[in-house]
Parts: structure tokens; C-alpha cells; sequence
């Protein structure tokens, strides 16, 4: 049925009715700043092709909300569909409903469970987080080494614990270190969860300094909890040349920051391209052509030298 | 025994009643919390929870840690003063933190500075139709205003078309998030005015919750608005027979607590230097443990500020503690949540054993 209606479609390429594909995306959720990016990554570039038509729901974190709307867009016969997973360990139903429907589903951002599983019409479009936590950590390394403060004691700040980009992030941290990739030694004194907040981090940052424990470095797994540190930080009156922030995102707060001289590092992910390369995957399935399952797009490590470049990225 | 029985209508004033209010109860409960963080402090990091163990610091107490306490937790009690008045009067209100959250785009994007180390914001919400740089009084009004809407839809549900109050502010609670996500479509809204950002500056927001605490603790105690809030949650049928409007005064209540969330929106906003749509979330659950660790009760004409007040503390005394004591977060949220259940169970037990004492 489905490559009938392509065949039509690419059969009457020449007619004066352009086809018009409809792509339907569900979002884990959207008062979230990096998913905010790459759904209007998706959305913009939508606009600028002729017959694309894409309609975007929000699954407000809820795993099942998410599985009913693929069941809606299904129903509703999109051609393809595109979803941010909610959680990442619930993705097999909804590969389930999109293959027996013969629908395309492409995952992005977040990396589904059954990722090495996926059936031909399914893909994969994301960014490998084990390259933001290890970019960042070695950049911070380097920063220390080249300070000469060795061995270093550092803070980590990390995002929701039931995240897997949290988790991986955190990971990376010490993974860098039991590898022996960074130049100086390191010591975590804590870790704890600001939950991606910059309000939670603000006041986790001021709990940590009223226990007087001298630091060199905070690692924090996104840059608005690298924010919250550094303003809690700037109202303690310290200095922020004497410790070394990192985040990953390079968000535009984050690159003012950065401007200011009060962040050191942040690891950009290209969440337009990621929207840009999800709908491409979508449209090229839709298509009946055939893409590579698993698309990475990938991350880059900002400093204050680079930092110009990615001033309208984000 | 008691000699002196005077009241009206029916009720007579007995003084063992008065011998110990809700919020003893609850002082001596933010003290042994405090106690054992202390003692654990000692036992298990070798330092000292609430006093100065620093060298390079003067003074009997740690400071930074006690200013934190209450830092942490002012944002929220703001709300949770408003809240503690909802509660009192037998409602509920679920809308707050939709309300922080939509308040806070709203009211930072018309704050916002024309300039960011000297280069134009260009990505200001109002940037093209030249609103940067406006006096601070614009955004206090357009999120007060904001915050009045809310409250006062809110009232004029529950006083006017009786639905119930958790139905009412739900609406409010999905609707508000829905504004807040809509205003700038999920963009952030950054970089406030110099003006705006003083307002949640440093202990500022501890000033703004302890004003706001003494007003509306006072208005409580002593004015004829608060004797018909308690009045209202005691007995709503007494008092509108006793001449109370009930729905006018309902529709009151609820906007003091959605113009008290928008208080809290501004000074969460200010102090974090942003505003995103997802500002707030489970702020209103939190305010309503405070109120409820402080002794309020939910089914009615029980409670008060000062009681709320200190649950907001035993709050900030939790959190504090947790991270003093570097405790997995994984716990944390697990103990919170049995502190919270312990304290109502507690002050459950002690408002029975009051009730049977008297009755003897």
C-alpha cells in the first residue's frame, strides 16, 4: 500500500500537485532548552521544503502519553513518524506499533534500548554522549595541568539520575580518570543532582561552600547547572579565576558566560542538525529509501578560543 | 482547673487549650532535626553542622550554612505562605508552580536588558518592538497582574461555580504550563536588567518571604480577613450563616495566593538571572508540605504562618543537612519523603491526644 502510494507519488513528480508528506513528532517534552532547538531545527527546516508537513506533540515526560500519540499518528496515516523518547528503555512498544503499521519511526536524541534491533524502516539520530562528558573532563584536565594545580579537588554536579545522558556524563568523568587520560590528579570531593537546574544548582553550589572545603574545578553534566554554580559562587565573592567550570550544551547563557570569563568549558550538540538529520532520515524512509541505522551526529568541545563560531548555533 | 468561660455561641474559651499551640510542636521538631544532623556531623564527617569550625572565618555559627537554610527554601515559602491561607479557608491550590513558571516568562520578558557585555541582546523577546531596558516597575506590574488572573480565575471557580478547589486549580495548574511554553515557544528568556536582577539578588529573597511572612501572619491573627479565612475552614456553612460572603472572600484568598506565586516568580526569575517554561514544576507540592509540616491542616481552620514558616525551614535544614552529610542523592528523596509523611503523622497523634484531653 505504502509503495503504491510512493510509486504514485514519484510517478506523479511531474504533475503540478507536489506530494505532500506529512511527518508526525512526538517530543518527550518541550520547556526543555536543548529539545526546544531541535524540534525547531525540524520545525524550520520543514518550512523551507515545499509538500513537508509536520505536526509536533508534546509527551509532557510521560511514557505513556508518548506511545499514544505514535498510536494517533498511525491512525491519522502520517508517513513518517519521529519520536524523542521519554525514556529510553520504553522504546520497543513503539517500534512494535510503528513496524506492524508499516509506519517509519526514527529515534532522536536519545537512545533507544533496542537500538542494535531496529527494524530496516527505523532509525537512530543522535549525538554520543560519551564524547560530551570526555571532551569536557580532558579540556578541564588540560585547564588544571596547565595551572599546575595537581592533584585537583573537584565538585560534579549532575543532571536528573534517571536520565541515561546524566548518567553517561557522570560516567564519562570517571572514565577519563581511570584511563588515565587527564594530566592531573583528581578528586572528587562530592557529587550530587541539581536535576539539570540552574535554581537547584545555585543552592547545592552555596550548601557545598558553607563547608569551607577548598576546590579547584566544577563538572557539571549541562550548563545551566554550570550557571547556578557560577552565580552561587560570584555571590560567595570567589574569584572565577581561581576554579575551572565546565558544561556541556553551549547554550547562549552559557556562551555569555563563557564571554564573561566565568565559564571555562562547554561541549556543543548540534541539537538543530540533530532535528535537521531526524527529519531527513524520516523523509528518505518515507521514501522508501534506505538510510543508516544509526546516524551520529557529532559533538564539539567549546572553548573561549572557538566560542565566536558557535554564537548563533544554538 | 479552668475558672473563666467566655465565647461566643458556642464555643468557650478553655486555657489548657492554649497551653501549647501547633507550632511548639513543630519549633522542637526543627530542633531535633537540627540536633541530629549535628550529631551526625560529628559522628561521621568530624565536623560541626551549625557552628564555625573554620579557622580563616570568625564567628560562633557557620554563617554561609545558616544563610543557605533559609535561602534555599524562601522561594517556595513565599508560595507556601499563600498556600497555608488556600488550606485554611478547606481548599487547595495545584496551580502555583504553572503559575511561577508562566508569571516568570511573562514578567522576564519584558525586563530584559538591550545590552549583554556591550554587545545588543538581540534575541530579547521584545527586542524588535524596542522593549529592553524598561523601568523595573513594568515587569512588577505585568507579573503581579499576571499572577492576579490566575488567582483570581481560580477564586471565581471554586467561590461561584463550586466545582472543587484540587478540580479548579488542576485546570489552572495545566493551563498556566501551557502559557508558559507558549509565550516564547520553549525559549529561555535571559539577561534581566540591572534593576530586575537586584530584586532576588543575595539574601534578597529571605527579605521578601520574611516581610511577606510578618504581613500575612499579622493579617491572620489580627484582622477581620482572617478571622473569616479560619471561619470559612472551620465551618463553611456557619460562616455564611453568620453573614461571612464566603465566595467573595474565597475569591480573595485565591488571588493572594496566585499574586504571592507571582512574588515568587519574579524572585526566582531575578535570582537566576532566567526565566524557562519548566520554571516551578512541583514547587506548589512542596509548598504544600511546608504548610503541612508546619501544622496546617488540609481539611481546614487549622494552621498558621508562623507554623508554615517553620516547616519551610525544616525543610531547608533537610536539604542542607543531606548535602553537609555528602548523602547519596538517591536518598534524599527518599528520606524527604518520609519526613514529610513522619511529620503529619506525628502532629495527627499529638492533635488527637490534645482532643481527648480536653474531652476529659
Amino acid at each position: 500500500m505504502k509503495r503504491t502510494l510512493v510509486a504514485a507519488g514519484i510517478a506523479g513528480l511531474m504533475s503540478t500537485t507536489a506530494m505532500a508528506e506529512t511527518i508526525g513528532v512526538s517530543m518527550a517534552l518541550f520547556d526543555d532548552n536543548f529539545l526546544t532547538v531541535l524540534r525547531n531545527g525540524m520545525i524550520d527546516m520543514a518550512e523551507d521544503m515545499d509538500g513537508v508537513d509536520i505536526q509536533v506533540e508534546d509527551a509532557q515526560n510521560d511514557v505513556a502519553k508518548q506511545l499514544d500519540q505514535i498510536n494517533n499518528f498511525i491512525a491519522s496515516g502520517v508517513d513518517a513518524i519521529i519520536v524523542n523518547p521519554v525514556d529510553t528503555s520504553a522504546t520497543e512498544a513503539m517500534t512494535r506499533a510503528a513496524a506492524s503499521a508499516g509506519v517509519p519511526l526514527v529515534y532522536v536524541n536519545r537512545e533507544p534500548i533496542n537500538v542494535d534491533q531496529l527494524p530496516d524502516s527505523q532509525a537512530f539520530v543522535a549525538s554520543d554522549e560519551r564524547e560530551s562528558g570526555t571532551l569536557e573532563t580532558i579540556e578541564i584536565c588540560d585547564i588544571l595541568a596547565e595551572q599546575g594545580t595537581d592533584p585537583a579537588d573537584v565538585y560534579i554536579l549532575m543532571g536528573e539520575l534517571s536520565n541515561q545522558a546524566a548518567v553517561q556524563r557522570t560516567q564519562d568523568i570517571f572514565d577519563v580518570i581511570e584511563a588515565g587520560k587527564c594530566d592531573v590528579e583528581i578528586n572528587v570531593i562530592d557529587r550530587q543532582t541539581a536535576n539539570w537546574s540552574r535554581d537547584e544548582a545555585q543552592d547545592l553550589m552555596t550548601n557545598w561552600l558553607s563547608t569551607g572545603e577548598p576546590f579547584d574545578a566544577v563538572i557539571s553534566n549541562n550548563d545551566e547547572m554550570a550557571i547556578g554554580a557560577i552565580q552561587a559562587m560570584k555571590a560567595a565573592g570567589m574569584s572565577m579565576d581561581e576554579v575551572v567550570v565546565g558544561g556541556i550544551d553551549a547554550t547562549q547563557d552559557a556562551l555569555q558566560a563563557m564571554a564573561a570569563g566565568d565559564l571555562d568549558v562547554t561541549v556543543f550538540q548540534d541539537a538543530a542538525g540533530q532535528g535537521a538529520g531526524a527529519l531527513d532520515a524520516a523523509l528518505k524512509l518515507a521514501n522508501g529509501e534506505e538510510v543508516d541505522q544509526k546516524v551520529y551526529i557529532p559533538f564539539q568541545l567549546v572553548t573561549p578560543e572557538n566560542m565566536e563560531e558557535y554564537a548563533t548555533k544554538n | 482547673m479552668a475558672e473563666t468561660t467566655h465565647g461566643i455561641g458556642g464555643l468557650t474559651f478553655d486555657p489548657r487549650k492554649r497551653e501549647m499551640p501547633a507550632e511548639i510542636g513543630v519549633a522542637l521538631a526543627l530542633v531535633l532535626i537540627v540536633a541530629v544532623f549535628e550529631a551526625l556531623g560529628w559522628l561521621l564527617m568530624n565536623d560541626s553542622f551549625l557552628f564555625n569550625t573554620r579557622d580563616n572565618v570568625d564567628g560562633l555559627f557557620n554563617v554561609a550554612r545558616l544563610k543557605i537554610i533559609i535561602l534555599q527554601v524562601s522561594i517556595i515559602g513565599i508560595i507556601a505562605i499563600g498556600v497555608t491561607q488556600v488550606i485554611i479557608t478547606g481548599g487547595i491550590d495545584l496551580s502555583s508552580g504553572s503559575v511561577v513558571g508562566a508569571t516568570a516568562m511573562i514578567a522576564m520578558s519584558f525586563a530584559q536588558a538591550g545590552e549583554i557585555y556591550g554587545n545588543p541582546n538581540d534575541r530579547a523577546v521584545f527586542f524588535e518592538q524596542g522593549l529592553v531596558d524598561l523601568p523595573i516597575i513594568v515587569p512588577l506590574i505585568v507579573g503581579l497582574a499576571c499572577g492576579v488572573v490566575a488567582g483570581g480565575i481560580n477564586g471565581l471557580l471554586v467561590g461561584y461555580t463550586r466545582i472543587p478547589p484540587f478540580i479548579a486549580t488542576l485546570g489552572m495548574m495545566v493551563t498556566a504550563r501551557g502559557v508558559a511554553k507558549w509565550w516564547t515557544k520553549g525559549q529561555p528568556v535571559s539577561f534581566p536588567t540591572d534593576s530586575y536582577a537586584a530584586i532576588g539578588a543575595g539574601m534578597m529573597p529571605v527579605v521578601i518571604f520574611g516581610l511577606i511572612a510578618i504581613l500575612f501572619g499579622l493579617a491572620l491573627k489580627f484582622t477581620v480577613y482572617g478571622k473569616h479565612t479560619y471561619a470559612i475552614g472551620s465551618s463553611e456553612d456557619a460562616a455564611r450563616m453568620s453573614g461571612i460572603k464566603v465566595a467573595r472572600h474565597k475569591v480573595l484568598v485565591y488571588t493572594i495566593a496566585g499574586l504571592l506565586a507571582a512574588v515568587a516568580a519574579i524572585v526566582l526569575s531575578s535570582k537566576n538571572l532566567t526565566a524557562q517554561a519548566g520554571m516551578g514544576i512541583m514547587y506548589e507540592l512542596d509548598a504544600i508540605a511546608m504548610a503541612v509540616i508546619g501544622g496546617v491542616s488540609l481539611t481546614g481552620g487549622r494552621g498558621s504562618i508562623t507554623g508554615t514558616v517553620l516547616g519551610a525551614m525544616i525543610f531547608g535544614v533537610i536539604i542542607s543537612g543531606f548535602t553537609f552529610l555528602k548523602l547519596d542523592a538517591y536518598y534524599q528523596e527518599m528520606v524527604k519523603g518520609a519526613i514529610i509523611v513522619g511529620a503529619v503523622v506525628l502532629d495527627q497523634w499529638r492533635q488527637r491526644r490534645k482532643a481527648s484531653k480536653v474531652e476529659k
